[in-house]
This record gives C-alpha cells, sequence and structure tokens, in this order.
C-alpha cells in the first residue's frame, strides 16, 4: 500500500494538468465535475491509506530503499497524522469545489478550467507538504501551496484590494519561506542530510553531548519562522486578515480550514522529527518559545475578532486564535495535548469552513459582509442564520461537537492558567460569531449607529459595498451552496460525537508522535463542564454586546491594536524581522546553559 | 505606524536576525573539507544508472520528485499569471501598430534567432549527459522566441507564437512527467521509478532509463512556461489597455516599440 503515498499528491496535479490542457473546449460544468472527481478519488485514496496506516509507513519515492541506513531518495510518511492531513485537505477542496459549483464568477474567458485547476493545484501542494518526510521536499511542496494560494486570493482582479490583499500575503509568505530556506541550508550543512529524521540523528551525533550550539538554533528559528508566517502567529498573522478579507469564499474555506494548520502541523512534525533529539533544541526551550507565540497569538486574534465589523476579517482573527490555541497544544509537547489538538483541528476546520461558506452566501445575496448595515436583513435566510449561529456555539465549544472534545483534551493536558486561555478565546471568537448572528439574521437590539470619530478609520473595512462573488447578486440561495456548509457542520459534530472516532483519532496521533501514547479520548465530566460554561459565556457576551452595544464598544487600549494592522507591507516585514529574533531569543536559553 | 517607529523595528528585528545569522556561519564547516556524504552517495548512484550527469541524476531520478513538485511550482505560477493577468472588466484590447526596427538591430536578431533556439534545444537534449538540462534549455530556447519582437514587431511576435498552443502544450508537458511518474507505479515498482526504459551505454545521448524523458519533458514545459509567462507580461504593456486610458486620446496606449525605447516619441507623436 505504501508504494501509492506518492500518488496523493500527483493524482491533484494530473487533474490540474489535464484540466488546463482541456479546458478551454469543455463546458463549464464539464470542467467541475472533473474537478469534484479528482478530489474525491484522491479522498477515497487517502481514506483507504489511512485505513492501513498501521503501523506508520513510509515510501521511498522512485524505489531509492536506504541501503545501509543511508540513501539519495525522498521519504514520504505515511502515518495516521500525514494521512489524517491529507484526508482533511482532500474532503475540505471537494467543499470547496461543490460550493463553487456553477454559481461562482464567471470563468475569464477561454480558460473554463482554471479555478477548479487551481484548486486541485492547491489540494495537491498541500497534501505533499503534509507528506513530506524530507526537509527539502517539505519546502518544495509548502512553495507550491503559497504561489497557488496568492494566485487564488487574488483572483478577483476586478477589485483594487483583492490585488492588494494577494500581494501583502504574497511578500510576507515569500520572506517566511527564504527563512525556511536558510534554515535547511545551515541543517545540511552540518548533518549533509535532508531526510528529517536523519537529520535528527546527524543533529545528536554533531553534538555528542555537548547539547545543541548556534547553528542549531538558528536552524531551528529560521525553520520554524518559515511554517510559523504560515500558521499566522503572533507576529507573523498580519496578512492572513487581509488576505482573507479579498479571497474569494471557497479559497477562505481552504485557507483558514486547512492552510493555516498545516504550518502548526509542520511545527508539530519538524520538532518530533529533527529537533527532539539530544543535539536538537531542548524541550523546556521549545515548550517556551512555542507556548509564549500561542498565547499571544490567541489572545491578539481573540481581542481582534471581536472588534471587527466585516463579517470575513471576523471570521479570520477567530482563526488566528484557534491556531494559537493550536500552538499552545503543540508546543506543550505531550501526547494528550497532540490527541486533542488533532481533533480540535478536524472539527474546527468543518465548522470554519461553514461560516465562510455562510458569510460567502451573504456576500453573494446582499452584496455586502458588514454586520451593521446588514442588520436584521437577512432574517429571510433562515437556513443560513440557524447554521451561522449552531456555527457559532460550536466555536465557542458546545458539546459534543468536536471542537469541543478538542477543546477539553487540551485543557485538560495543557493544565493551569492555560485552561483559562482555552476557555476566553474560543468563548470570545464564538461570542463575536454569535453577535453577529444575532444582529444579521435575526435583527435584534439597536441599529448600530455611525461609527464615533476615532472609528473612522476602519471604514475601510467595514465590508460594505462589495462586488458578489457570483455572476450577479442572487435571489435565492442554491440548494449545493446551503448543503456545504450543513454537511461540514454535521462531519464537526460527528468529529466529537460519533463513539470510537476520538479514540481512534488519538491513537493514530500517538502512534506519529514522539511523546508515547496516551491511554484513551474520551468526554470527562469536567470536560463537558468547562465547555458548556466557555458556551454560555460566550452567549452571554454576545447578548451583552448585541443588548447595551456601548457597553463593549472598543475600549481606548484596543485601538493601537488595530491599529498595527495598517495593510503596509513594510509593517509587516518589520514585525516579521522582529518574530524571528523573538523567537531566537525564546529558544536561547538552552544553547546558552 | 510612523516611518520611525517601523525603522527602529526592522533594526531591532535585523540586529537579532544578524546576530544570530553570524553566530550560526561561525560554526558552519569550514571550507574545502573532505565530508561530503550527500555528494558521495549521489555519484555512485549516478554512476550506477549511467547517467554522466550527477545532476540530471539528481534532478530526474534521485528527488524526482521535489523536481515534480518545482515543475508544478512553475505550472502554478503560469497558471496564476494567466488567471491574474486576465483583461479585467475595465480594460479593452488594442491591435498592437507595426513598428519600425532599425536595420543592423533587425540583421542581428533574426540571424541569432535560430541559433539561440537550436542552442537550447541542445542544452535540453544533453542534460543528461553535460551541464544544463531541461530547465535551463527551456528558458534559452523561450528566450530565443522572443528575438522575432526585437527584430520586427509584435505582430511578427504573435505570429510563431500562438499562446494558446503553447499554454495547452505546457499543460501536456507537465501531465507528461506525472504520467511517467505512475507508469512506475503500474509497472509495479515505485512513483517515478527509474526502473521502466533500459539503462543504456553510458555517455550516450540514449543513457540513464527515464532521465532523458523526464527532462525533456521539463525542458518542454519550461519552454511553454516562459513564453506564455512572457506573453501574458507583454499582453499587459502592449495590448491591454485600460478603458479611461483610451478616452484619453489615443497617446500611451502604443507600446509596441517599448523595448528600444521610443515609447514616450509615439505617445507624443500620436496627437
Amino acid at each position: 500500500m505504501h508504494r501509492l503515498l506518492p500518488l496523493l499528491p500527483a493524482v491533484p496535479l494530473l487533474g490540474a494538468a489535464l484540466l488546463v490542457a482541456g479546458g478551454r473546449r469543455l463546458p463549464r460544468p464539464v470542467a467541475e465535475t472533473f474537478g469534484c472527481l479528482v478530489a474525491a478519488v484522491t479522498a477515497a485514496l487517502a481514506g483507504l491509506l489511512l485505513l492501513h496506516s498501521t503501523p506508520p509507513q513510509a515510501a521511498w519515492v522512485g524505489g531509492w530503499f536506504p541501503k545501509g541506513g543511508e540513501s539519495v531518495g525522498i521519504v514520504l510518511v505515511g502515518d495516521g497524522a500525514s494521512l489524517g492531513m491529507v484526508t482533511l485537505v482532500s474532503l475540505l477542496t471537494l467543499a470547496a469545489l461543490a460550493y463553487s459549483w456553477h454559481y461562482f464568477d464567471e470563468p475569464p474567458r477561454g480558460h473554463t478550467g482554471s479555478f477548479p485547476a487551481l484548486l486541485l493545484l492547491f489540494q495537491g501542494g498541500m497534501c505533499g507538504f503534509a507528506l513530506a518526510g524530507d526537509l527539502f521536499n517539505a519546502f518544495v511542496f509548502f512553495e507550491l501551496m503559497s504561489v497557488v494560494a496568492y494566485a487564488l486570493t487574488g483572483y478577483r482582479i476586478d477589485e483594487a484590494k483583492a490585488v492588494q490583499g494577494a500581494l501583502g500575503f504574497a511578500l510576507v509568505n515569500s520572506l517566511g519561506a527564504y527563512f525556511m530556506l536558510m534554515g535547511i541550508a545551515l541543517l545540511y550543512a552540518r548533518t549533509g542530510e535532508l531526510g528529517m529524521a536523519k537529520i535528527g540523528q546527524g543533529l545528536d551525533a554533531a553534538a555528542a553531548g555537548r547539547g545543541p550550539d548556534a547553528l542549531t538554533l538558528a536552524g531551528f528559528v529560521l525553520f520554524l519562522t518559515g511554517l510559523l508566517v504560515k500558521a499566522a502567529a503572533v507576529p507573523f498573522q498580519f496578512w492572513l486578515p487581509d488576505a482573507h478579507a479579498v479571497a474569494p469564499t471557497p479559497v477562505c474555506m481552504l485557507l483558514s480550514g486547512v492552510m493555516v494548520e498545516l504550518g502548526v502541523y509542520g511545527v508539530w512534525r519538524v520538532y518530533g522529527l529533527v529537533f527532539s533529539g539530544p543535539g536538537g533544541i531542548p524541550a523546556a526551550d521549545a515548550t517556551r518559545a512555542l507556548v509564549t507565540l500561542g498565547v499571544l497569538t490567541a489572545a491578539v486574534g481573540a481581542v481582534m475578532c471581536w472588534y471587527q465589523r466585516h463579517i470575513k476579517r471576523l471570521l479570520a482573527f477567530s482563526t488566528i486564535a484557534h491556531t494559537g490555541l493550536f500552538l499552545v497544544g503543540v508546543g506543550v509537547l505531550k501526547a494528550q495535548a497532540d490527541e486533542g489538538t488533532a481533533l480540535y483541528v478536524l472539527a474546527h476546520a468543518g465548522v470554519k469552513a461553514a461560516l465562510f461558506a455562510c458569510a460567502g452566501m451573504l456576500l453573494d445575496r446582499y452584496g455586502s459582509v458588514d454586520e451593521f448595515s446588514l442588520h436584521g436583513r437577512a432574517r429571510e435566510l433562515r437556513g443560513v442564520g440557524i447554521m451561522f449561529g449552531v456555527g457559532a456555539l460550536a466555536l465557542a465549544g458546545l458539546p459534543p461537537f468536536g471542537t469541543g472534545l478538542g477543546k477539553a483534551v487540551s485543557e485538560e493536558a495543557v493544565g493551569g492558567p492555560l485552561t483559562a486561555l482555552y476557555i476566553a478565546a474560543s468563548a470570545l471568537t464564538g461570542a463575536a460569531v454569535l453577535r453577529v448572528a444575532a444582529r444579521v439574521f435575526l435583527g435584534l437590539g439597536p441599529r448600530p449607529g455611525e461609527p464615533r470619530d476615532e472609528e473612522r478609520e476602519e471604514d475601510e473595512t467595514s465590508g460594505s459595498g462589495e462586488e458578489p462573488e457570483t455572476r450577479q447578486r442572487l435571489d435565492r440561495i442554491p440548494a449545493t451552496m446551503r448543503s456545504v456548509p450543513a454537511v461540514l457542520l454535521v462531519a464537526a459534530l460527528a468529529v466529537g460525537a460519533v463513539p470510537g472516532f476520538a479514540h481512534a483519532v488519538g491513537e493514530r496521533v500517538d502512534e506519529s508522535g514522539a511523546w508515547g501514547v496516551f491511554s484513551a479520548v474520551h468526554w470527562t465530566a469536567a470536560g463537558i463542564l468547562l465547555d458548556l460554561l466557555s458556551t454560555a459565556l460566550a452567549v452571554a457576551v454576545a447578548g451583552l454586546a448585541v443588548a447595551r452595544p456601548r457597553l463593549l464598544a472598543a475600549p481606548g487600549w484596543a485601538l493601537p491594536l488595530r491599529r498595527l494592522q495598517s495593510g503596509h507591507v513594510g509593517d509587516y516585514v518589520a514585525w516579521l524581522l522582529v518574530g524571528v529574533a523573538l523567537l531566537g531569543a525564546l529558544a536561547l536559553p538552552g544553547v546558552l546553559g | 505606524m510612523s516611518r520611525r517607529a517601523r525603522l527602529w523595528l526592522v533594526l531591532l528585528g535585523g540586529s537579532g536576525l544578524a546576530a544570530l545569522l553570524v553566530a550560526a556561519c561561525l560554526r558552519l564547516p569550514a571550507f574545502g573539507g573532505a565530508r561530503h556524504p550527500y555528494g558521495d552517495r549521489a555519484v555512485a548512484a549516478a554512476l550506477a544508472r549511467r547517467t554522466a550527469n550527477t545532476i540530471a541524476s539528481v534532478n530526474f531520478d534521485q528527488r524526482a520528485f521535489d523536481t515534480m513538485g518545482e515543475m508544478s511550482i512553475l505550472f502554478a505560477a503560469v497558471l496564476g499569471c494567466v488567471v491574474l493577468l486576465r483583461q479585467a472588466r475595465d480594460e479593452h484590447r488594442d491591435p498592437p501598430r507595426p513598428a519600425e526596427v532599425a536595420a543592423p538591430v533587425r540583421r542581428y536578431a533574426l540571424s541569432t534567432l535560430p541559433v539561440a533556439l537550436v542552442t537550447g534545444l541542445y542544452v535540453i537534449a544533453h542534460g543528461q549527459l553535460s551541464p544544463g538540462g531541461g530547465f535551463q534549455g527551456g528558458v534559452v530556447a523561450a528566450t530565443a522566441l522572443h528575438l522575432m519582437y526585437l527584430g520586427a514587431d509584435y505582430a511578427a511576435l504573435e505570429r510563431v507564437r500562438p499562446v494558446e498552443a503553447y499554454e495547452i502544450a505546457d499543460a501536456l508537458s507537465a501531465a507528461a512527467y506525472l504520467v511517467l511518474g505512475f507508469a512506475g507505479v503500474l509497472a509495479g515498482t515505485a512513483f517515478l521509478a527509474n526502473t521502466l526504459l533500459p539503462l543504456g551505454t553510458f555517455n550516450t545521448l540514449s543513457s540513464g532509463g527515464t532521465v532523458p524523458l523526464l527532462n525533456a519533458a521539463i525542458g518542454m514545459e519550461v519552454a511553454c512556461a516562459v513564453v506564455v509567462l512572457l506573453a501574458r507580461f507583454l499582453d499587459q504593456a502592449v495590448e491591454i489597455v485600460e478603458e479611461n486610458v483610451r478616452e484619453n486620446g489615443k497617446n500611451g496606449d502604443n507600446g509596441t516599440n517599448g523595448m528600444d525605447g521610443k515609447n514616450g516619441e509615439n505617445g507624443e507623436n500620436g496627437e
């Protein structure tokens, strides 16, 4: 079976090439059906391989099996974690293709197949990155998914904002990728190897009991910078809201649902395989670096999320908040936290993609994603409103959604004050989405008035007066568009509610990870209570905000934080440099000691 | 953020990064050492597969999977450009006007064109034997075609370069690389395995098994990709015009001679 692993990225890439070759002659439905078919075949193949992933498998591409422990070839890792990510990527791509079915923007003249082809290339890049067991190969697929993501973000070229958002995204992420490549070069210079596991052994051998030195630290910091830019960790996060605000909705589903999480997955994979040995970065230092950045990310994301009125930006900031939580979960380096994070990522992908899908319907129906100007206008979209509300509660961690289970398991693993962070971040992001649901779909509370003077500057990001992504404004929402978020929410529910599923996920993740085995994942009374607490908090805060808007209006201290999100790429690059230095400083004690 | 604040941030972060890099570079292995674990293995593996150019063996055999990713990056970048540089709603196309080219330039460009094209194809074809290969040769071949633009004008270039055909060829050659990969699986070995063809005689054109085929696919993909890429950018510069520019008068939309610096003059003459 392991021989089929390289097909997971290759099938969508071939599909994309064929779509481009034949795309100009094909009628649109045929091109879209073909795209869906390719994504579905990849998903099925990934699922099949996932069932056979115990014990974890490795595939040597081109049959370059190691001789005497040495190989010149590229190794792919086929364990539960990587195949799980590939399955998630493929299913979410299928959802995005189904969502854009027939209604999404007019294709460029003579290039009918280009949008599904780009989505397939995106899928191929993400699959390849998830499977990579070789540092350089990981970089190649990292770049592939980045390049496609830039193009997809700027897809709606008729709007200047789209091009600007894509440009900022491209600049910051490319810079991150260059740092990543420098890190690979340093590690290669030290060890003469490119396979992750072999580099890890090489670092251990070179350190020979003396522990890591400056070169190891630089390799760690530079490689992680690339991944953390992708994961939108503070202070690398600025590109994400700008890109999400302008990217087409099906693309947002993929960006927020799985691409950002792949950055966290990369950190987990690379730390476990390369840096967890005695010659790598000591656990205490890795934890300090990752948890500090994770806490900052969750806090900044949650606060910024609360103060948005542009619904897609709001959802983008909630993604940042949750990525912060994932980073904390990965950073504590415990099997139980890994399991919780895996479940959280799976369910979050479904919930967040569903919420973006609902926001996209608002955009296509009303030409606006502004919470204020849409006040009460979407009462007629009852089904969409229910899905949006359910998604908000799931985001806050309502049992038995998978988000709730993942959050509960993670909370138990991290313990202490970090539990409060999980509750606060999920409650605040859930509350922000609930507030939108109450105002837009129910018309509750007073209609928000004109902003005060100090808030004028955010008018540009209010989200009103946007172009719909369909050929014309939709009078009624088509069934394909409505069914996608429904299916995604049911899937997120299933992650937490289907008996045995969470246990199976946990087992696979433990097998793939480096921290041994945790007994079993299940709902506990404490976990359910904490989930209910965060959900209740979300409902209360949202209710208060809707009933008494003045009470929770942006205080003065939040304004500088919002001003940092300036849209100026130079600022973002400056923060990126600060982030590299910060990451280095956080991991430095292990090298000095 | 003010300029000043940004500068301070860059100084702060940049000095941290610089300190990290300097400390790391001091720990790098000394220059000219004898220990090259990967290089030694790669050369041995290349010779075992009778591929004279070790780089080609690394690119198209040992790490052919990386090359598949790199090819896909180029393919995706071209597709992205085609999509992003499409004609926007407020733009229209103006046919390029014929241009006068100085006789020496014309003679030089048109006589160099076939030489450059053959050089490009040679570099592709001998990728498995000598330095070069599909990536480099493809770029040479693609740029050779553009001598037509220098020697004649944009309309002449468009005649030798039907973009749609190149777009299809780009996609088909990418597909060919992937299909060669799948063939390995179907033949029962591994994806992109170099076991389909006889290895041939060392240092001849047909040596190296599937290496020449993968190399040729890359050469074609790169050549077509560069042609399409340049075509999209040239289209933006020469043919595609924003509506409001056109209304202002017919100046400024004439970029046919953009390469030889006559653009400004033409703009004035247009009035």
